[in-house]
């Protein structure tokens, strides 16, 4: 009967098991006054596993509620992404807005104190075919604008109104080649006529070979065509050549880039001939 | 199983027990895993193994759950020992004999409790029955997904 024995043999095993436990016990609720050895040694031997129990308990909550969170902030995370575009987009749009304000402040102001007639308009369309260089404006002969109209900015001439339709004026740009305006040099009063070529320049045409001229010297309007006022900004001298039999070569850069044109003011005819104010010398934005 | 399985098991006991104290304190009122662990050891182990194993989850409830030292280790030496004393008598390899045995040994918890108070002089109130009720049933359940799992865990 190798059960039976199995079982007679626990008996004394379970005995004295039962009186551990029960000295344990005792022992325990004698030493609620100040601790028992007893209670402290089995403590001190079942510390380590109930450390780590408490390890393992403590780095399964926190990692599940860091789960938690990271859910959280993944959610967050887009939607804060999304706001991050919408206000980098309203900010550019601000930005935009507030140069374009800059540059019509400026405009304004050329018009209320120098040319309280002109008419602003906004350049809709470039054009340039061979050395023809133009523009296209949005206001038209219903807003007074017609033909052999000064163009300007308030940085300096942009050219004349060549055509006008109802609703939008070409305007011829000074480096078109057919442009041509009464100009003279700031400082010497050298006079002669700015003539565009074609590209991103002028030349001052019928400047005597002994003219005072030098490179940087500033060309203004002289106000002898008629159709600019005297004093506008043409450009500045950018190249002086030999001389050509009675006159010689002057090279003109405009002032005003007609390729980043955005607004310009179109001076009525009754404003030609009048003097100019002193051409603005912004460095910032090309209005 | 080795005794090393047995220790890992009683440790994976604790840590559970540990974890619904802390999360599921309603859970962990109604569950005594160490009642489970302890019968489902007197079972499935040699006699003498199962009453020191049972004495060991007892000191390890004991330590965890803070009562009296050795009150739970003086029980669950006792109810492994029963139990073992119980499976040579009767076949428990059945769902329904292993669910009866796991739900009698929630009702001997609190009897075994109440008679050691007695026998030191202390108070103990006993708890309601059908909070044992559930007691039982919960610790049916889990015992038998025990056996099911462990029977498949090579």
């Amino acid at each position: 009967m190798p059960r039976v024995v199995s079982h007679r043999k626990p008996s004394l095993l379970l005995f004295l098991l039962l009186s551990l436990h029960l000295i344990l016990m005792a022992s325990s609720v004698r030493g609620v006054r100040g601790g028992s050895l007893l209670e402290d040694t089995l403590l001190t031997l079942f510390s380590p596993f109930l450390r780590g129990a408490s390890g393992v308990s403590s780095g399964f909550a926190s990692t599940w509620h860091h789960y938690v969170g990271l859910r959280g902030v993944e959610e967050e995370n887009r939607r804060l992404r999304a706001r991050i575009g919408t206000l980098t987009l309203e900010a550019r749009e601000a930005e935009e807005a507030r140069r374009e304000a800059d540059r019509l402040r400026t405009l304004l102001d050329l018009k209320d104190t120098a040319h309280p007639s002109s008419i602003a308009a906004r350049v809709i369309a470039r054009g340039g075919a061979g050395s023809a260089r133009t523009i296209l404006v949005d206001r038209g002969s219903n807003a007074g604008v017609a033909p052999q109209q000064a163009v300007i900015t308030p940085r300096g001439a942009v050219g004349r109104v060549v055509e006008a339709a109802p609703g939008v004026a070409k305007v011829l740009s000074l480096v078109d080649s057919n442009s041509g305006v009464a100009a003279i040099v700031q400082r010497t009063r050298v006079q002669g006529v700015l003539v565009g070529e074609g590209e991103t320049t002028c030349r001052l045409e019928f400047v005597s070979d002994e003219a005072p001229v030098e490179v940087g010297d500033v060309v203004v309007t002289s106000g002898l065509d008629g159709i600019f006022p005297k004093g506008i900004l043409l450009g500045v001298i950018s190249e002086v050549g030999e001389a050509q039999g009675l006159t010689r070569y002057v090279q003109v850069r405009p002032e005003v880039d007609p390729h980043r044109l955005e607004e310009v003011l179109v001076l009525r005819a009754a404003a030609a001939g009048t003097e100019a104010p002193p051409p603005t010398t912004a460095t910032g934005d090309q209005p | 199983m080795t005794l090393w399985k047995a220790l890992l098991g009683l440790g994976g006991v604790a840590l559970v027990q540990m974890l619904l104290g802390q999360h599921a304190p309603a859970v962990a009122e109604r569950c005594d895993l160490f009642a489970v662990y302890t019968v489902y050891i007197a079972l499935t182990r040699p006699p003498r193994t199962a009453v020191v194993l049972g004495s060991v989850a007892g000191l390890v409830q004991d330590s965890l759950t803070g009562v009296v030292l050795g009150l739970n280790g003086f029980k669950k030496t006792l109810l492994a020992y029963l139990t073992g004393a119980l499976g040579s008598l009767f076949m428990f390899n059945q769902p329904v004999p292993r669910f009866g045995i796991l739900f009698a040994a929630a009702f001997f918890d609190p009897v075994a409790s109440l008679l050691l108070s007695l026998a030191m002089g202390q108070q103990h109130s006993f708890p309601a029955f059908g909070d044992l009720a559930l007691r039982g049933l919960a610790n049916g359940v889990i015992g038998l997904v025990t056996f099911w799992v462990a029977a498949r865990v090579p």
